[in-house]
């Protein structure tokens, strides 16, 4: 008794499946950019180590790390300050908006992001203005500190308005039915939980603050020229290799700093969903 | 472990009145359920009583002690949400933690009572996940222990299963109840879910348009509705509109005879209801006997109909009989059912039982 066996169906991917090519070409789309992107760096990079008489050098950096060692050291100073006078505004000004019923809410936002929408020289001249006539503080650390705060809060307050929008507040009755006051519910449960949108602020205002240079152009004394002004300055009077250098290596700390951030809060906090 | 009342307690935003003159009194230790269609101010009675609503007027207390003016944080009082509300960034521990670490006890005691919740709701070992790394049904349970954790004076429910499905919730609401009457709390529970209110509850609040129409015990509810709108929303109901011809009061008994259109009925009668009243008849389908081929045939108050409708539902059969013009939805179980299967156009002698009467409002 033989009855006949069906043979098993078998299954060979075929190797220029559709799928696969259209796979690869997705891959190479994605490379191509990333190339684009990286290129000025690269570039950059490669006209800093140039030497004068030809072949490759170090030279430049030498100069770096001497006198461009305070801007740099002033532009993570007052980035900081900057960032953190932001936090302080933005996160009570975002339960403002968003808890408490205002009138002319829409009116309020759209007057608070103005400083988004002003061109830097505008901005520049007319802080320079309202400094020397107002203020006695032209071309001093708490000029720049108030420049930067006025021209980039709202990036800190924006995503934090979101993250607080969708902020169940489910979250906040549970942790009052708990014991908890209003001052250990927003440290305990809801900064937590904003952390996404804070972080988001936090990222977009040391982006900008840290390479900002039009505004500074306006009210930086010689005390307080940044490492950006100075990058702009340098190449005013031509693109030398050492101009080159401060470039590529405010580019490396500004990407240090940025993957140091990503690093110690992203896993946590930054899963994406908040960023804009 | 509190007696909780509520007097004349209202809520209103703006020209909404979400909680109208609600007045409770719960005894420590007893369950009771605010049952009601969505809008009735369930919810909003619940976080009047944890204080994450103020009321409009009206006291709230529990025990002897005016609450009012205490914020949650003070109250003492354990709340589950709808959705289980735990915290997505701590672990399981510490979110049943959470409590006791913010009123500051030693390590040493969190960390022993954390463990004993955790084997209370059958989750060892589960500590050190993340909430979203659980099941519908486990995310509920650390929710129950988290807020058991700080040793509640009320336990407050709002409609806490209804994100789960059929078998979880039946099964969940009896370790509810277990729950509170290992630890004697008094729990408030909010449900729009029938079932759910009469397997668990000590005593029901049955809400209407931020009112509460009726509290009683489920037997109450089911077979003394007092307004038509408690008889129409609890279970299945035929309702009959008539005239009440005469009442009969012995002892213990007060009943009237009501004339509903060519059908007298029998009922039990509240002492507000007089002869010459307008009122609404109920009596409910499974309350509906059909009475077999040689049961006497001049028994007062038998009335004979014709089917129209037989659908056969399983454990029960379900007939839409036609009594001199008026529809009577009868439900038969047990082994009768089988017998009715072709009643198609016979016509049966029916007994209605556990008639119930309120006044006719619309009259
Ligand atoms: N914050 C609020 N502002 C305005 N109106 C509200 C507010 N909260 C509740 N209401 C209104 O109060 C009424 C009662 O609401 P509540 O949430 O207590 O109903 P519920 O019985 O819990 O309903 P459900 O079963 O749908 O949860 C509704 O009409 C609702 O629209
Ligand atoms: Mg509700």
């Amino acid at each position: 008794m033989s009855a006949a066996v069906a043979p098993t169906p078998t299954y060979r991917r075929a190797l220029l499946a559709p799928r696969r090519i259209s796979a690869g070409l997705q891959h190479a789309y994605i490379w191509l950019w990333l190339v684009l992107f990286a290129l000025p760096f690269v570039t950059t990079t490669l006209h800093s180590l140039r030497a004068p008489e030809g072949g490759l050098t170090l030279e430049s950096y030498r100069y770096v790390f001497g006198s461009f060692k305070e801007n740099l050291l002033l532009s993570v100073e007052v980035t900081v300050a900057t960032i953190v006078l932001n936090l302080f505004i933005a996160i009570p000004a975002a339960y403002a908006i968003v808890r408490h019923p205002i009138p002319g809410k829409r009116f309020i936002l759209s007057t608070l992001n103005l400083a988004l929408y002003t061109p830097g020289a505008v901005m520049g001249i007319s802080l320079a203005i309202t400094y020397a006539f107002l203020f006695d503080i032209p071309r001093t650390f708490v000029g720049l500190l108030g420049a930067y705060v006025v021209g980039t809060y709202p990036l800190m307050l924006v995503p934090i308005i979101v993250a607080l929008r969708d902020l169940p507040r489910v979250y906040e009755e549970a942790a009052r039915t708990l014991g908890a006051n209003r001052l250990t519910t927003f440290f305990r449960v809801e900064l937590p939980l904003l952390g996404p949108g804070i972080s988001a602020g936090i990222l977009l205002t040391f982006v900008i603050v840290f390479n900002e240079f039009l505004v500074t152009l306006f009210i930086a004394g010689p005390n307080t020229t940044t490492a950006a002004l100075r990058v702009y300055n340098l190449t005013r009077t031509g693109f030398l290799p050492s101009t080159a250098a401060l470039a590529a290596t405010m580019q490396f700390v500004s990407f240090i700093i940025v993957l140091v951030f990503f690093k110690t809060f992203g896993s946590r906090y930054l899963k994406g969903t908040y960023l804009i | 472990m509190a007696r909780v009342r509520l007097v004349e307690v209202t809520k209103r935003y703006g020209q909404t009145v979400a909680v109208d003159r609600v007045s409770a009194d719960i005894a420590e230790g007893e369950f009771v359920t605010l049952l009601g269609p969505s809008g009735c101010g369930k919810t909003t009675t619940l976080r009047m009583v944890a204080g994450l609503v103020e009321p409009t007027e009206g006291v709230i207390l529990f025990d002897d002690q005016v609450v009012n003016a205490i914020p949650t944080h003070k109250r003492n009082v354990g709340l589950a949400f709808q959705s289980h509300a735990l915290f997505p960034h701590l672990t399981v521990a510490k979110n049943i933690a959470f409590g006791l670490s913010v009123k500051r006890r030693p390590k040493a005691e969190i960390e022993q009572r954390v463990n004993e919740l955790l084997a209370m709701i059958e989750l060892e070992g589960y500590g050190d996940r993340m909430p979203a790394q659980l099941s519908g049904g486990q995310q509920q349970r650390v929710a129950l222990a988290r807020m058991l954790a700080t040793d509640p004076r009320v336990l407050l429910f709002d409609e806490p299963l209804s994100a789960l499905d059929r078998n979880l919730r039946d099964t969940l609401k009896y370790s509810i109840l277990a729950l509170q009457r290992r630890t004697k709390k008094t729990a408030i529970y909010v449900t729009h879910d029938q079932s759910e209110a009469f397997a668990i509850s000590d005593r029901i609040f049955v809400m209407n348009k931020g009112r509460v129409e009726q509290a009683g015990t489920q037997l109450d509810i089911y077979l003394r509705p007092a307004t038509e709108f408690v008889a129409n929303f609890v279970g299945d109901n035929n309702a009959l509109r008539g005239t009440v011809v005469e009442v009969h009061e012995d002892s213990n008994h007060r009943r009237a005879t009501i004339r509903c259109g060519s059908l007298t009925v029998q009922a039990h009668a509240p002492g507000s209801i007089a002869p010459g009243d307008r009122v609404l008849a109920f009596v409910r389908p499974e309350n509906i006997e059909v009475l077999q081929d040689g049961a006497s045939a001049d028994e007062p108050g038998l009335i004979e109909g014709a089917v129209e409708q037989v659908v056969f539902e399983g454990p029960a059969v379900r007939l839409l009989v036609d009594a001199d013009g008026t529809p009577l939805k009868v439900t038969v179980s047990g082994v009768q059912r089988l017998t009715l299967l072709d009643a198609q156009r016979k016509r049966l002698r029916l007994r209605l039982r556990e008639v119930s009467v309120v006044r006719d409002e619309a009259a």
